[in-house]
């Protein structure tokens, strides 16, 4: 059949139209949130690759040979280099110990430097000859910003300005000192570094992703021994949950809009094959097999893929710019553009759901028989519930997975979908029973409940398709507003922003007496001490016989052992014994769980640690997961207090200080314990807020798509039992009943529905807020009463309203019109 | 058929009927007497629990639904009382479906002179609910033509009409049968219209009583 001929079939098919719109209105909310997704993905990602300064970074003990330089310029990706090593600078005679950070003119590739300079802000690198100081570095010096000249090695640079803002500011907490950034070029000059000198080389990558891709493998067969690459997954661990969070919150809500749409085409295909038996039977009757009828009907449903998926993805592009525009500028810098892949998974979203939601409803145009052209009662073989509802399960199942790759989020969702078929059809069913006496009753309520208790299929139907969309619109609307608050609370107003270390065993009371008398709140102060993990369960630990890279990395450097006979309140144990330790008790480590992993530690383990030449010896307790997002002083090994015992530990604290009394309490406190080092982390917190910020809105944005698909679902559920509605109401009126009958009944059919909907979709939530916060987010959220009420007031306003719009519709009708067309 | 107190009912019992080529046969009988069930069952709509039938001098017994589909293509033409037009296509598609359906090349010449036939040449890109009832059962007159059948079945096709509306697409239906020499198979309570046909066989509580 010709293409125009083809669309015009599909126009004046109002069945066919009905489900067009469905697939239009899926594609276009998972398109639109696939794209925009994909531009808040990508947007997060540069901001993690900020933290780096650039997309992939190679750190090793020697300069990178060229040939690296070579390569990455052939794939079009852009370069920098740096070196970090400690030194020493004098100041009016007084040393003082810096790290040295050399960066070349391109640094940083990804991120923003700002340096405050006496012409003002700038933020391009030092120039040869000149170097920039750390606010810490200024305040060791006892001089306030402005240009000094430091003598370092046969140089002397000019320092012109103090860092504000430094994209990698440092690869650890712990690894802070006074720094003093200059250019590499003068490296060579300085006469600082020999090749057996402590140095740290880096070879900055950036570009685009399948570039990056592409030299991370190269790079990956050619790394010399003791170089490792680091990518996102390496950034650090509090940015890397807080950006994880953010993208499930997002899948949350992109799921939502899919799974709403799904059903939506269940609804409009159920709808579509009842309105088409009466032509497939003539058909039938005329001649047409069984095979022919059904390829007539798909050769439909493939225009409607082709033009639902064209004119989908098209809104779907538009929707997502329309958003960028409303929201655009709260993202702070240009979002990046999204990319077609998006496009085409517009194309398979539209052919899986089509598929999945469609063709079990469908497979039953071949059951049809011919002789329902003389008996319209005769209805097709029902496709088996399992059937039905297994291929979409299946289906949706394997859109989930393959769209969140999460196995967790997919099986709690599939789970969600289980638990509601069960809870709508026993619910129903029940509701159907305690209705059944009242249908007798006269007047409008009487014909409105005889009219939800005549075909319970059809109620249940229309009961899923509510439910689904309260489900969803509370889930959103409320649990969403809970879940994310919760998550922003996780990092509230007053969370520790500078860290204290290097606290002597000595200065620990003094400084709480410090503390109090300056009025500075702190979290505590940590035993720390530095140590090399050597043997596992007694066998000596070699970095070649671990073939993961984290892995090796963790040997080869030494960790910072926390030493507290009590756990952070962001800790959790999930494995093992709770932590509980009291003086005379053998002594025992918890482990980081992911950190655990990687290096093949269980409960029971025996750990040894090197610690400044001091043998460390114990099992491992528990397992535990931090939420580093928290800001709070974690370890990845912590110890029980006892086990510290003579080694040489330290002390570590946190602190938050407002904004006014910052400059005087650090200002007071290097002049009262010189030896202390303070780290300020606002930069770092302030990008951890950013990105809760932005990730709140990119939900709240994609919330929109989910709103429309709940209101298709809706639509859909009143759209199936339009034409048996419409015939009673002309029946009706034909025998005299009275507009006010009429609504009555309209209103006591829909308004029963919304109340019984919207008790289930708010329990439905309120299960769903259980899991998604428990075992997705790791947040703690309570019970709300509120969603019952907004559930059940809520669905019974709403569906009264659709109870009126569509009435108003069939009262406009005149009876005999509808009583024709049946 | 099962009753719902679980016993077999009997809808046709003893039936013997036999319709020769060209011959126009009315089934006569009160409402449910069984004769819609007698025209699914001879049209190959249904499949009797009993008994056999033959179409176009094919036993039907042992042939599946889609066998028997293949056995009606373009032999076999359909008039109801509901009309039954295919509601998203035009008068036109809906009669050029059948001559579509045998693959007839010059179907679009067949269908505009079978609507002509039926008086319909303006009406052709109208949709079913843009047309009155009598005209939809024009435009079902003109699509059971369509490809000469060899015979065709109505079902009280004035069932729905006014009487005069009705008359006219009785007087039509019989022209057309009569240019085609098409065997008429007519399910009909009405006596009057009965007498039009070549024979006349009364149905009383699912039993042929004459065969006239």
């Amino acid at each position: 059949m010709p293409l125009p001929s083809s669309l015009h079939r599909v126009w004046r098919n109002k069945a066919l139209l009905i489900l067009m719109t469905a697939l239009v209105i899926a594609v276009t909310a998972l398109t639109s949130v696939a794209f925009f997704v994909d531009r808040v993905d990508k947007a997060m990602l540069l901001q993690g690759s900020a933290l780096m300064a650039a997309d992939l970074l190679v750190q090793q003990g020697d300069a990178a040979p060229s040939a690296w330089e070579r390569q990455a310029s052939s794939l079009g990706l852009e370069t920098s280099r740096q070196v970090l090593f400690p030194s020493v600078i004098f100041h009016q005679d007084k040393p003082v110990l810096v790290q040295v950070k050399a960066v070349d003119g391109d640094y940083p590739l990804r991120g923003k430097l700002l340096v405050a300079t006496e012409q003002g802000m700038v933020s391009t690198a030092p120039a040869p000859g000149h170097a920039y100081a750390s606010p810490s570095l200024y305040r060791a010096l006892g001089i306030g910003r402005g240009g000094i000249h430091v003598p370092l090695g046969k140089l002397l640079l000019k320092a012109q300005g103090e860092v504000k803002q430094e994209p990698d500011m440092g690869g650890s907490l712990f690894q802070f000192a006074p720094q003093l950034m200059m250019n590499y070029e003068d490296i060579p000059a300085s006469g600082l570094l020999t090749p057996a000198s402590r140095a740290q080389y880096r070879f900055l990558v950036a570009g685009p992703a399948d570039a990056v891709e592409r030299m991370r493998r190269w790079l990956a067969s050619r790394l010399p021994p003791g170089a490792k690459i680091m990518g996102m997954e390496n950034a650090r661990p509090e940015m890397r949950m807080a950006l994880e969070r953010g993208r499930r919150f997002l899948q949350l809500a992109a799921l939502c809009a899919s799974l709403l749409s799904g059903i939506a085409i269940m609804l409009a295909a159920r709808q579509y094959v009842a309105q088409a038996m009466d032509g497939v039977a003539v058909m039938r009757t005329l001649g047409m097999s069984a095979a022919q009828v059904l390829k007539y009907h798909l050769h439909e449903l493939l225009l409607v893929f082709v033009l639902g998926s064209l004119l989908g993805i098209a809104a779907g592009y538009l929707g997502q710019q329309a958003l960028y525009v409303l929201v655009g500028d709260w993202f702070g810098e240009q979002l990046p553009m999204p990319g077609w892949r998006s496009a085409g998974l517009g194309f398979t979203y539209a052919l899986i759901l089509l598929c999945g939601f469609s063709l079990p409803a469908l497979w039953r145009i071949r059951h049809i028989a011919p002789l329902r052209v003389l008996r319209r009662d005769l209805e097709p073989l029902k496709v088996s519930g399992w059937l039905s509802w297994g291929t979409a399960t299946v289906v949706f199942a394997a859109l989930v997975i393959w769209q969140v790759q999460d196995w967790r989020l997919a099986a709690a969702l599939l789970s969600l979908i289980a638990v509601v078929i069960l809870l709508v059809t026993v619910f129903g069913w029940m509701m159907i029973f305690l209705l059944k006496p009242f249908r007798g009753k006269a007047g409008g309520v009487g014909i409105g409940i005889a009219a939800l208790t005549r075909n319970p299929g059809l109620t249940l139907w229309q009961l899923l398709g509510f439910t689904m969309g309260i489900t969803m619109l509370l889930l959103l609307a409320l649990v969403r507003v809970d879940l994310l608050e919760t998550w922003q609370d996780s990092l509230p107003v007053q969370v520790p922003n500078h860290f204290l270390i290097n606290i002597q065993p000595g200065e620990q009371m003094s400084l709480q007496r410090w503390f109090d008398e300056h009025g500075v709140k702190h979290s505590g102060m940590y035993a720390t001490a530095r140590g090399r993990l050597i043997q596992l369960d007694g066998q000596p630990l070699d970095v070649n016989q671990f073939e993961d890279e984290r892995a090796r990395h963790l040997l080869a450097r030494e960790f910072s052992l926390g030493f507290s006979d009590r756990l952070q309140s962001d800790n959790k144990v999930v494995a093992g014994a709770h932590w509980k330790f009291s003086p005379g008790r053998p002594g025992g480590f918890s482990v980081e769980a992911k950190l655990a992993e990687t290096l093949g530690i269980q409960v029971g383990s025996l750990l040894t640690f090197d610690v400044a030449g001091q043998r460390l010896r114990a099992e491992v307790i528990n397992l535990r997961s931090v939420a580093w997002d928290s800001f709070n002083v974690n370890f990845f090994i912590q110890g029980n207090a006892g086990l510290m015992a003579d080694l040489p530990a330290a002390y570590i604290s946190s602190l938050y200080l407002d904004e006014h009394n910052t400059a005087l309490v650090v200002r007071k406190l290097a002049q009262d314990y010189p030896s202390i080092s303070l780290l300020d982390i606002r930069p770092m917190l302030q990008r951890v807020r950013g990105i809760m910020d932005k990730g709140a809105l990119a939900v709240e944005s994609v919330f929109l798509f989910t709103l429309l698909a709940a209101a298709l679902v809706t639509l859909s559920a009143v759209q199936i039992s339009r034409k048996e509605r419409a015939a009673e109401i002309a029946i009706l009126r034909t025998l005299g009943a009275g507009r006010s009958l009429v609504t009555a009944a309209m209103l006591t059919e829909f308004g029963l529905l919304g109340i019984f909907s919207g008790f289930l979709g708010a329990t439905l939530a309120a299960v769903a807020e259980q899991l998604i916060a428990d075992h997705l987010f790791g947040l703690e959220a309570g019970l709300n009463v509120q969603l019952w009420l907004t559930g059940m007031v809520g669905g019974l306003l709403g569906l009264v309203l659709i109870g009126f719009l569509v009435m108003r519709s069939l009262l406009s009708t005149p009876p005999v019109h509808v009583l024709r067309s049946n | 058929m099962q009753a719902p107190d679980g016993s077999l009912l009997s809808i046709l019992t003893g039936v013997d009927l036999n319709v020769n080529s060209g011959e126009a046969v009315a089934l006569l009988g009160a409402s449910g007497s069984g004769k819609s069930t007698l025209l699914g069952l001879l049209a190959g709509l249904d499949e009797p629990t009993a008994g056999k039938i033959a179409l176009l001098g094919k036993e039907m017994t042992n042939l599946g639904e889609d066998a028997r589909a293949r056995l009606r293509l373009g032999q076999v033409g359909f008039v109801f009382q509901s009309f039954q037009l295919l509601p998203g296509m035009t008068a036109f598609e809906n009669v050029a479906l059948p001559l579509k359906l045998c693959r007839v090349h010059n179907r679009k010449q067949q269908a505009e002179q079978l609507l002509d036939a039926v008086g319909l040449t303006g009406r052709a890109d109208h949709l079913p609910r843009q047309l009155s009832g009598g005209e939809q059962q024009r435009v079902a007159l003109a699509r059971a033509f369509a490809g000469d059948p060899r015979i065709l079945f109505a079902d009280e096709p004035t069932g729905n009409l006014d009487p005069e509306t009705g008359q006219q697409i009785i007087d039509l239906m019989f022209s057309l049968r009569d240019r085609c020499a098409t065997a008429l198979v007519l399910v009909t309570h009405d006596e009057q219209l009965a007498s039009r046909c070549n024979r006349i066989c009364r149905l009383e509580h699912g039993k042929l009583m004459s065969a006239g």
